[in-house]
């Protein structure tokens, strides 16, 4: 069990990591989540002993691990971003001296166990071959083989799939799951997909702060209280938007297509209450008859853009600036409603950030719609595009 | 420890480095062995160190170089210090494998006395003796060398400042000659290093006030010491320059004497600098 109480890093000026504090139970894989610079890195160094924390403190298996160094590291695997590996080195030589360093003291030991973890991590048919040699995804492999040496409690993996091509991606995830049957892992990510795949619990980190915790499912279902609501009205565009921002807890409305006098939108509740039929009603007193009417889950990924985004994605006044585009587009494609929405997803091209196009449609639309918000943090999105979860 | 030891010790020989050193060493040994020794038959075995003394300045400054600096640049010090082992064992680790290199050119240096026996009546014991100042001698240089190669991820750097430091040292009683003019010029320079230490204090305690207390104590200190005992200034003033000739206490051995105080020096400047190096590790991990 990990105990992270009140972490905090400060280089001079800039916090990197400000008063994090969580608990890792045992037997379950942790998701370490959250965009670039984030701090994951300097939580995961300073959980492990590389770094000092300016306050706070870290148990593992209730040894701390500045009062208690020696036994506290010795629960612990690490891999980090970049494997330390000594390129200069055979793997089996590598493996054996890292073996020997957490305290395998027999030679036959070290050999038994350097050959269980090369079995393990399929590293056995390059066992042989220097280091330098070896490609990037053999050398992350080779790491992650250092890391299961001395058979730790907990195993900690920074980034374990960053620049390896799908298929190595597929494997390190599934030798990351099989080692959570017997070991504690916790693994950073800044890609949902994988970390909503293979994690038991998540926690997202931004700007240095623990913003959300629980399980996949518990992140995507506290945020759905925030229901999104997606509608088609007929009549005129500044009519139906007026209508829909005069009720008190919608908020964020984008208009997602536009075609003819119909106009589509998305808009947030704020108050987790379900607010279809007020909508409704305002829309029909406002002589906007209601032709579609929908709520919509939020998947993890919208869940996670909401938490790290500092603002959530374009405002309302930014919205009404940038819609055109998206508008047109969707008109020239043809696209109407949300309900016929992957087809307004694929008819997307024209629009500007079609690359997006992976995304669930109102989001995509809206990325569309506000070029300058929602491309700060397409890498979630695109991530999981090309992995096609 | 012994893992560290290994893997570094093999490092080196996987690589030029280890080799190079080596050769060079027994290359300037060899050389003036055979002229002083062989060609003019001089039983003199130390002088012969004595005169070798020069190649240690260019030639253990590259193997104590990449000791920590490449470690630090490849990342790789993330394993070492993620792993179940103490900050001194790393160390010394680290050390021991550098000396374990520079023992090979002097294990070899040890059959030369002995070649020389055949022909004739040699001083053994002096010769031995100063083989041990000497291999003291670049125990100390390579700890000075250690601690530099912390300080930065650039080999090159490591190497260059290493040089510079080794060189001010085997300069320091010529530059000594330069001071030994007066207590003003004594003076003069103990206020400098004043300056220097308030300043550091002050910018380590990041306090004003404690770094111009630490000045105003000195300095009356210091004026107090100039006015009443003017000659204490200067002998501290040599005995500073003094301890930091890292090269003058080996002389003594070569002069025939067996020196105590000379071989304590050297394992306190190998203790100090060792220590130093732990600290600078210990304190990276703070910033």
């Amino acid at each position: 069990m990990i105990e992270v109480s009140h972490l905090t890093k400060r280089y001079g000026a800039h916090l990197a990591v400000d008063d994090i504090s969580f608990t890792v139970e045992d037997g379950c894989i942790y998701g370490l989540l959250g965009p670039n610079g984030a701090g994951k890195s300097t939580t995961m160094n300073m959980v492990t002993g590389y770094l000092s924390p300016t306050s706070g403190t870290v148990t593992i298996n209730g040894h701390d691990i500045q009062q208690e160094p020696q036994a506290a590291k010795a629960c612990i695997g690490y891999l980090p971003e970049l494997p330390p590996l000594y390129i200069d080195m055979g793997v089996t030589e590598y493996l054996s001296f890292v073996a020997e360093l957490k305290g395998v003291r027999k030679k036959a030991d070290r050999t038994a166990a350097v050959a269980r973890v090369c079995e393990r991590t399929g590293l056995r048919e390059v066992s042989r071959r220097l280091i330098r040699n070896l490609s990037k995804g053999y050398r992350q492999r080779v790491g992650l083989a250092a890391a299961l040496l001395g058979d730790p409690r907990v195993i900690i993996l920074d980034e374990p799939t960053v620049g390896l091509d799908p298929v190595q991606m597929i494997e390190i995830r599934e030798l990351i799951h099989d080692l959570g049957q017997h070991h504690t892992v916790i693994l950073s990510s800044h890609i949902l997909s994988e970390v909503q795949t293979i994690c038991d619990r998540v926690l997202i980190i931004s700007g240095g702060k623990l913003v959300a915790q629980g399980t996949p499912e518990e992140l995507a279902a506290r945020l759905a209280s925030r229901g999104m609501i997606s509608a088609t009205a007929q009549g005129g565009r500044e009519a139906v938007l007026a209508a829909a921002a005069a009720l008190p807890g919608l908020s964020d409305l984008r208009v997602t297509a536009e075609k003819g006098d119909e106009v589509s939108f998305t808009a947030v509740s704020t108050d987790g209450a379900d607010h279809r039929a007020e909508l409704s009603a305002a829309l029909a007193a406002a002589g906007c008859p209601v032709l579609s009417l929908a709520s919509e889950q939020m998947s993890l990924e919208e869940v996670f853009l909401q938490l790290t985004e500092s603002e959530p994605a374009g405002g309302e006044p930014a919205g009404e600036e940038t819609q055109q585009p998206a508008g047109e587009a969707a008109e020239e494609a043809g696209a109407a409603a949300p309900e016929s929405g992957p087809a307004a997803a694929e008819a997307e091209p024209p629009a500007p950030d079609a690359e997006d196009g992976a995304g669930d449609e109102p989001d995509d639309s809206a990325g569309a719609g506000a070029p300058p918000a929602p491309d700060d943090p397409p890498r979630p999105e695109e991530e999981n595009g090309k992995e096609g979860d | 420890m012994t893992a560290i030891f290994k893997r570094e010790t093999k490092s080196y020989f996987t690589g030029m480095i280890g080799y190079v050193v080596i050769a060079v060493l027994v290359a300037f040994i060899g050389l003036y062995y055979s002229a002083n020794c062989l060609v003019y038959g001089s039983p003199d075995f130390s002088s012969v160190l004595y005169s070798t003394t020069i190649a240690m300045l260019f030639v253990l400054p590259a193997l104590s170089m990449r000791s920590f600096a490449d470690e630090r640049r490849n990342k790789t010090d993330q394993l070492l210090l993620t792993s179940p082992i103490t900050i001194p064992q790393i160390v010394l680790g680290k050390y021991l494998a550098q000396l374990a290199v520079f023992a090979v050119p002097m294990l070899l240096a040890c059959l030369l006395p002995l070649l020389l026996s055949a022909f004739g009546e040699v001083l053994l014991a002096g010769a031995y003796a100063t083989l041990l100042a000497y291999f003291l001698l670049g125990a100390a240089c390579i700890a000075v060398g250690t601690f530099v190669s912390v300080l930065t991820e650039n080999q090159i750097i490591a190497y260059l400042a290493t040089f510079g430091l080794l060189l001010a040292s085997y300069l320091m009683e010529d530059i000594q000659t330069l001071f030994t003019t007066g207590s003003t010029m004594a003076f003069i320079i103990f206020s400098i290093a004043l300056v220097v230490i308030a300043v550091l204090v002050g910018l380590v305690c990041k306090s004003l006030t404690v770094g111009c207390g630490t000045f105003c104590g000195g300095a009356v200190l210091l004026i107090l010491v100039f006015q009443m005992r003017p000659t204490w200034l200067l002998n501290g003033l040599n005995s500073v320059l003094d301890a930091l000739a890292l090269f003058a206490p080996f002389r003594d051995f070569v002069g025939g004497m067996f020196s105590l105080s000379s071989i304590l020096y050297y394992l306190s400047v190998v203790g100090l600098f060792l220590f130093l190096t732990g600290q600078a590790l210990e304190r990276r991990r703070w910033n």
